[in-house]
């Protein structure tokens, strides 16, 4: 658990060190907003608001996670298996990530409100459905990440690996917010919501058993 | 003995489902009427996928145990003949649905399944082609493979089911589920899965031994 602490500070510091990392993701998120806007996204539809908002929530998440393991690159990587172990690192990954992510995804919804207002009739559901998604989202990218990293190949790779198997996250997710978008009744939206996070747990004990496996030489 | 009863077996039962899948009498339903035969070939493709999938997905988990380059030839083999059954499953699929639906793609829960299965596996094979090393090559895409039956099963198997489909037996449409997945089809589709996976089995296993021959 300390190593897990300690871990996750130093992530932390590394990315305030390289600051510009998260101003070209703040700008990125800024620059998508007004573009969308500017092509007429604030007359779009309940149903496009959302399609729009996890595209752009999707790529940023895509930008952030690419970036997970640029640190334990070449020898570097023989440094960190000195300090802690595979479960520890990809459990401080894991959470870093999605406490990001959060963050991110927090920031393109009040970007969003800002220009085009908030459409959004249960914000507490659509909140859990964003936060849901983007922890799916982390886990995902970053076990692809990581055998991106492993087996030497550029940021391609980690893409065209990340992408399909995101697609069930995000099919699901977009369906939660639709649904707190229009009120559904929420037991109806519950079943989806239990649903995802099962599939969260599932997948971020996947991540959790097989990334000792990836991270050894 | 043992090597040579499954083949025959399999190719029994494939001609039989093939044959008699044409003679035989079908339930009469409205819009899918004659097509509904493609149960027997179309469907059966999808079992033996997915059972294909399976034995590399046990397979990877093999090399991930026991580190021996075998299993990760196993996976691999199996992987492209589970391909080659999606591929198959894809074509006839859209064959029918021209036919059925009037149109070759459609925005339906089942085609995107299997859109992202075909999408997935195909980027186990960059993955693959990329890496030098035959250990480091085995165990990071056994850790992928793993990773992706995974999301693969949840993505054709209980996604679909939460939302309507146009398949027959979904969202109202008659097809052959409970009450009319009469005891005729029944006597040819799970003979013709059987003997698909029987086939697959052994395409894999040549596949294998390729793979074993070309190695050195």
């Amino acid at each position: 658990m300390l190593k897990i602490g300690l871990l996750l500070q130093r992530y932390a510091k590394q990315e305030l060190r390289n600051s510009n990392a998260i101003f070209s993701l703040g700008l990125y998120l800024i620059g998508i907003t007004y573009l969308i806007y500017l092509l007429g996204g604030s007359n779009a539809s309940d149903n496009s608001w959302n399609t729009l908002l996890w595209v752009v929530v999707f790529f940023a998440s895509i930008m952030q996670a690419s970036r997970s393991f640029e640190f334990e690159s070449g020898d570097y990587f023989y440094y960190y298996q000195s300090i802690a172990g595979p479960k520890e690192t990809i459990v401080a990954k894991l959470i870093y990530n999605s406490l990001y992510m959060l963050f991110l995804s927090g920031i393109a919804w009040g970007l969003f409100s800002l220009f085009y207002g908030n459409e959004v009739y249960q914000p507490i559901v659509f909140a859990i459905g964003l936060g849901l998604g983007c922890i799916g989202f982390s886990i995902i990218l970053t076990l692809a990440n990581g055998i991106a990293e492993r087996s030497g190949r550029n940021a391609t790779l980690s893409t065209i690996l990340a992408l399909p198997l995101t697609l069930p996250i995000l099919k699901l997710v977009s369906t939660i917010n639709m649904y707190a978008m229009v009120g559904a009744p929420f037991d109806e939206t519950a079943t989806i919501i239990g649903s995802l996070v099962t599939l969260d747990i599932a997948i971020g004990l996947l991540a959790y058993i097989l990334f000792p496996y990836l991270w050894q030489d | 003995m043992q090597q040579t009863v499954y083949k025959v077996i399999g190719v029994v039962l494939v001609l039989y489902s093939l044959i008699f899948g044409l003679l035989t009498s079908i339930p009469d339903l409205p819009i899918i009427e004659e097509s509904i035969r493609n149960l027997f070939y179309h469907v059966s493709m999808w079992f033996a996928m997915v059972a294909m999938m399976a034995g590399s997905f046990a397979y990877s988990i093999v090399f991930l145990r026991r580190e021996n380059l075998h299993a990760d030839r196993r996976t691999a083999a199996l992987t492209e003949t589970g391909m080659l059954f999606a591929f198959l499953g894809l074509f006839t699929g859209m064959i029918w649905a021209r036919f059925t639906w009037g149109a070759w793609w459609t925005n339906d829960p089942k085609l995107n399944g299997s859109a992202i299965t075909i999408l997935i596996y195909l980027a186990f094979f960059i993955l693959r082609n990329g890496i030098e090393d035959q250990r480091k090559k085995a165990r990071i895409s056994a850790v992928y493979n793993i990773f992706a039956f995974v999301m693969m099963i949840v993505f054709i198997g209980i996604l679909p089911r939460m939302t309507d489909s146009l398949h027959p037996g979904n969202g109202g449409n008659p097809g052959f589920n409970s009450y009319d997945l009469d005891n005729r089809l029944r006597l040819i589709f799970y003979p013709a899965v059987i003997g698909w996976i029987l086939i697959g089995t052994w395409i894999a296993s040549l596949r294998y031994r390729i793979k074993n021959l070309s190695i050195t």
